[in-house]
């Protein structure tokens, strides 16, 4: 996953990811992605697009 | 290793209430932040009911109020408003717009002033069962720490995942997930100026925009939306509104915040054997209007004192704390249920039945009407809108 510049770290993509897969931390996120489905959530509800598959 | 009887897990409005109130009852408590500093960013636009704080025995403290309500302004999507008055009507979250900021730091310092531990700058990264307790394990500052813990208060927010590690399905579905994002501005020019101020319809689908005063020139500007109903973002909806809203035209940003709302109502499972999950983590949010302060702090009032009982009783199973699930339900989930019907109502409402009620209503005396008559009066406006009303309840 490729975490833009501009992502805000507020968190919405970890609270949706059906498999708990992201972790939040106060200026960085962390995807867990061996679990990953591509489910696609976390791009698509983020509120700044900040995330890129 | 780092021992202790509770370990809250976040500190925000609702971890600080649980840990202080678990403090004050007897428990030996930790709160850990991942944040450099409590309350920043701010994630909400800061308004608060006054009934909420009264309720919690909250004193309103001019260091983090900044603003007292009268009213509320509520506009259609054609500009049409009705202007709701506190002291003629009942309104659930007309209260304070707050310093979240500042707040947050205070009620922290409360549950320090408790007898609270708190280390900040301190990431959960895993849970781990141990015996009849837990092992958290974290990362502070660069150094990884055990935590070894009886129970522990998952206040982690929307993006909650402490829950998840023990089992709890906390995680929220995209329909009950306001996408949510804000400007704090200056040069804002309200025509109501002490009140907080609703925008419905299409301007923010599958929920509202908010213009929140802070005193001054200066509000909050926001607005939440359901991406399973919009194929633009919260900020691009926002870009928008701010373009479009008479009240914001010379209006400059100083600040963005940007996050999720949890809209679903209270989450099914509050607890687990050593666990207690609250706030936004719990889905303490009241699903129409999108506050969750006052409900946050009281799911984490209710935890504390339960979490110090578990201790004193030396009980810390699901069984031995479900009183935490039946008082929070009590508390606070069987009002969600009936904000959660008037939200579906709201937002099956058309542009244009939203603009035929605002303009029917526009001149009412909410002070005088009575629910019979409200009926009466919408069915004359818009039978469309009471059809649909009837089938929600």
């Amino acid at each position: 996953m490729i975490v833009k510049e501009w992502c805000m770290y507020c968190g919405e993509c970890a609270g949706l990811c059906p498999r708990n897969l992201i972790e939040v931390r106060e200026t960085s996120l962390i995807f867990h992605e061996e679990g990953c489905k591509d489910c696609r959530i976390c791009i698509q509800i983020c509120p700044v697009e900040a995330l890129e598959k | 290793m780092i021992v202790t009887d509770v370990l809250v897990i976040g500190a925000g409005p609702a971890g600080s209430s649980a840990a202080k109130h678990a403090a004050l009852n007897g428990a030996e408590v930790l709160m850990i932040d991942k944040k450099s500093e409590i309350g920043a960013p701010k994630r909400c636009g800061e308004g608060v009911s006054k009934e909420g704080l009264k309720k919690l025995r909250i004193e309103p403290n001019p260091r983090w109020v900044t603003k007292e309500l009268s009213g509320v302004r509520m506009v259609s999507p054609n500009g049409t408003d009705v202007v709701l008055d506190d002291e003629k009507v009942k309104l659930p979250e007309a209260g304070y717009i707050l310093e979240r900021k500042v707040f947050d730091k205070y009620m922290a310092m409360d549950a320090g002033r408790a007898g609270v531990q708190i280390m900040i700058k301190t990431l959960a990264t895993g849970i781990e069962r141990d015996g009849d307790g837990i092992i958290v394990y974290a990362e502070h500052m660069g150094y990884s720490l055990k935590i070894q813990t009886k129970i522990v208060i998952a206040a982690d927010g929307p993006e909650s995942r402490v829950g998840r590690w023990a089992g709890l399905k906390t995680s929220m579905k995209p329909k009950n997930m306001e996408s949510c994002a804000q400007f704090e501005m200056v040069n804002v020019e309200m025509e109501e100026p002490d009140c907080i101020e609703f925008h419905f319809g299409s301007v923010a689908p599958g929920g509202y925009a908010w213009i929140f005063p802070k005193g001054d020139d200066i509000a909050n500007v926001g607005l939440g939306i359901l991406n399973t109903v919009t194929d633009k973002t919260a900020y691009q909806h926002l870009l928008e509104f701010v373009d479009q809203c008479p009240a914001t035209q010379n209006a400059q940003p100083v600040e963005l915040n940007i996050g999720g709302d949890p809209v679903g109502g209270l989450i099914k499972e509050l607890l687990a054997d050593n666990i207690l999950v609250v706030g936004d983590a719990a889905g303490m949010v009241n699903p129409l209007t999108g506050g969750g302060i006052a409900s946050g702090m009281t799911g984490g009032l209710i935890a504390g004192e339960v979490a110090a009982k578990a201790i004193k009783n030396n009980d810390w199973s699901a069984k031995g704390m479900e009183e935490y699930k039946n008082r929070c339900q009590e508390e606070i989930g069987d009002s969600f249920k009936k904000y959660l019907k008037a939200k579906d109502y709201m937002l099956s409402l058309t542009d244009e039945e939203l603009n035929t009620i605002a303009e029917a209503f526009r001149d009412s005396d909410f002070e005088s009407i009575n629910t019979t008559e409200l009926l009466k009066k919408l069915v004359k406006i818009s039978p469309k809108a009471l059809l649909k009303l009837g089938k929600l309840f």
